[in-house]
């Protein structure tokens, strides 16, 4: 079961590089959302309630329901639709991802560690790279945010890889941070479109001397 | 303790920011800094114990944090100065304040931090109370650098967790992650070095934007750009040895291992690529406060490679963080007048202050004679060590190689201060509209002063407690 969550997830991440819809980069980290909430429930039903619970609201509430409303809400207020902008031909994004999922696959396998749960770092590593690329090949703040996200993501799986329960008030504190910063982010990208009217990055190079 | 204080400080943010007076301000800001100070002198009195599983009064935090609650004094006077200049809106100087408390207070926490998720959650805290400080009087550019560093900061606060779960992986229980400094450093000797390195090599990327170190520098240094003077006094000081703090609890565990050499070269290579850069960038810059945004990555850089000497050069590195906080907060101080006297920031628009204003311009220049290391600068004293340390451990190339570095920035650094001093008064001076406070040169003038006491003769205080950090690499 945990091995076709998996291989969905990275189904998304490739699929992150095929779509041009703003709507769809949402969709898609609801899934992820969902997708790290059926893998959290899985692997850490032995832990304490309470810190289930937690991992549990963080994914399902926070990861595949908050955040995609939250960016929705950006979305319709600045009248985001397509994305055209990408530096690099969706073609080449697709070979460059699929490259990074072989090349995580092939390096979490030299790795010799018990702790780590290579099923789970494969793509976590993946997820944090192609998250990093999806940021570089996007000239607009909206897909940085979404690229930010993938990378939140990749992280949480990372964390679930490692296996290690942590302390509770820690991983709250986590939690509200990770939350806080997007809700924050989010504010900012609303305004600068409202300031430069624009979501490009081209447009902001004010600063330069 | 500090939970108590980190309690006091919100609630007094939030009073501020939901009861916008001058006085509630005024009151709250002060108090504030006595609760600071009062934590500083309380943690000073506990040295070495724990205040609980996640905070730990240490020598380092309180080095720092003290030279906090210093700095935090001036803050108060200046920010009242440029609420007077720019601001003039009581609801906006509330959320200014409000958001100074949480930084300040976010700071300390990363300084006291024993669980290196706690000093994550707390960098991030600060990362989104700068932001919102750059941006606080809504203006367009500021807005921009508000953005750049939030989000430049959040990706590498993410890069830095992921060195975290590398390194939980080796915290050799699969039961809980035990993610305390002293339990890490403990049980260093039985990580594996690959995974070891890689935790270094991602929190140092991540922690670089709040280094102000190469590769994650350039949001931080677009944020000093237009944050206003008080707000960059801690962001250049305090923000900066937060970053220290974080990447040296790191390196005191990486220290424990054979790895140890290998993380210095590491902080040697970032540390002459973060000065090189800076070198060449200040060739190109036009505003006074991107040179001493340049001039911060510089002394940074010379405190990575004076720890990547080892032994030799930690004494010479923390020193010379202590005195560079004393230094730059002064200068931005200073800066506050000179920006408000010519309405500027850009170079080209200022000249003629050694005549319009006698003491500011003496203050500044003392300020500039500080900050490049020349006698009777305290500096002058870290930097000799440093030089030292380098020479003595046989780094005679990096040491050349950084002298003559030094040379080109103190040539660069000269001839921007000499424009501001002694250049023909711009046409765009109005002198009707320059003001300036009588007293607002006292504190830099007492920072620069200090700094020159403590280079020559340093208290016993002060030597113990860097005595005290070292010990904690051993």
């Amino acid at each position: 079961m945990v091995i076709v969550l998996i291989v969905m997830f990275a189904a998304t991440l490739v699929y992150f590089f095929l779509s041009e819809r703003v709507s769809n980069f949402i969709w898609l980290l609801a899934v992820q959302g969902v997708i790290l909430f059926g893998i959290a429930f899985n692997n850490l039903l032995h832990i304490q309630p309470l810190g289930l619970i937690l991992i549990l609201l963080e994914t399902l509430i926070v990861k595949a329901i908050v955040i995609p409303w939250f960016l929705n809400r950006l979305r319709q207020k600045n009248e985001l639709k397509r994305v055209h902008e990408s530096q690099i031909p969706v073609f080449y994004s697709l070979i460059i991802i699929s490259a990074i999922l072989i090349g995580s696959f092939l390096l979490s396998y030299t790795i010799d560690n018990e702790i780590i749960q290579l099923r789970f770092f494969t793509v976590a590593l993946a997820t944090v790279i192609g998250g990093m690329y999806f940021i570089v090949i996007h000239k607009n703040i909206f897909s940085h945010l979404v690229g930010f996200l993938i990378i939140e993501n990749g992280t949480f799986l990372l964390s679930l890889a490692v296996g290690g329960e942590m302390p509770f008030l820690v991983s709250l504190a986590v939690l509200l941070d990770v939350l806080i910063a997007v809700l924050v982010i989010g504010v900012f990208l609303n305004k600068v479109k409202d300031t430069f009217d624009t979501i490009s990055v081209s447009k902001l190079n004010k600063l330069k001397d | 303790m500090i939970f108590i204080f980190l309690g006091i400080a919100l609630t007094l943010s939030i009073l501020i920011s939901l009861f916008p007076n001058r006085i509630v301000f005024a009151t709250g800001s002060f108090f504030y800094v006595l609760l600071h100070a009062t934590l500083t002198v309380y943690s000073y009195n506990k040295l070495g114990i724990y205040d609980s599983v996640y905070l730990r009064f240490d020598s380092l935090a309180v080095l720092l944090n003290a030279l906090l609650s210093i700095l935090l004094i001036p803050t108060i006077f200046h920010a009242n100065l440029y609420f007077r200049r720019y601001v003039k809106d009581v609801r906006k100087e509330a959320q200014f304040v409000s958001a100074m408390i949480i930084l300040a207070s976010a700071i300390s926490s990363v300084y006291y931090a024993e669980n290196i998720v706690v000093m994550w959650v707390s960098i991030e805290i600060t990362t989104l109370a700068v932001s919102f400080l750059i941006y606080h009087n809504r203006y367009e550019t500021p807005l921009e650098a508000a953005w750049k560093y939030l989000f430049l900061s959040s990706v590498g606060i993410a890069i830095a967790f992921l060195g975290i779960l590398i390194l939980a992986t080796q915290s050799a229980s699969s039961e809980s992650a035990n993610l305390s400094v002293s339990y890490l450093a403990s049980v260093a000797s039985q990580m594996d070095p690959f995974f070891l390195k890689t935790a270094f090599i991602l929190i140092l990327t991540g922690y670089s934007v709040k280094l102000n170190v190469f590769p994650l520098f350039a949001a931080t240094i677009d944020a000093k750009t237009v944050a206003p003077s008080p707000v960059n006094a801690i962001i250049s000081t305090a923000l900066v040895n937060a970053g220290f703090v974080a990447v040296f609890r790191v390196y005191s565990i990486v220290n424990q291992t054979e790895t140890n050499s290998w993380a210095q070269n590491v902080l040697l290579i970032t540390g002459l690529i973060s000065i090189s850069l800076a070198t060449i960038q200040l060739f190109r810059i036009k505003r006074y406060k991107r040179m001493f945004a340049f001039s911060s990555m510089e002394h940074v850089a010379l405190i990575l490679i004076a720890l990547s000497v080892g032994k030799a050069g930690y004494y010479a590195a923390l020193l010379h963080l202590v005195f560079h906080t004393l230094v730059k907060g002064g200068l931005f101080f200073q800066f506050g007048q000179v920006r408000a006297f010519f309405h500027s920031g850009w170079i080209k628009d200022s000249g003629g202050y050694f005549v319009l204003n006698g003491t500011g311009s003496l203050a500044f220049l003392l300020g500039i004679l500080s900050i490049l290391a020349i006698p009777p600068s305290g500096l002058f004293i870290s930097e000799f060590l440093i030089f030292k340390a380098l020479f003595s451990g046989g780094y005679l190339v990096v040491g050349i190689f950084v002298l003559a570095l030094l040379t080109v920035i103190i040539y660069v650094i000269v001839s921007k201060t000499m424009h501001l001093l002694f250049a023909e008064i711009p046409a765009t001076f109005k002198p009707e509209a320059a003001f300036v406070n009588r007293f607002e040169s006292v504190s830099q003038f007492i920072l620069f002063a200090a700094v020159i006491y403590l280079g020559f003769n340093p208290p016993n205080v002060l030597t113990q407690l860097i005595h005290q950090t070292i010990q904690l690499l051993n």
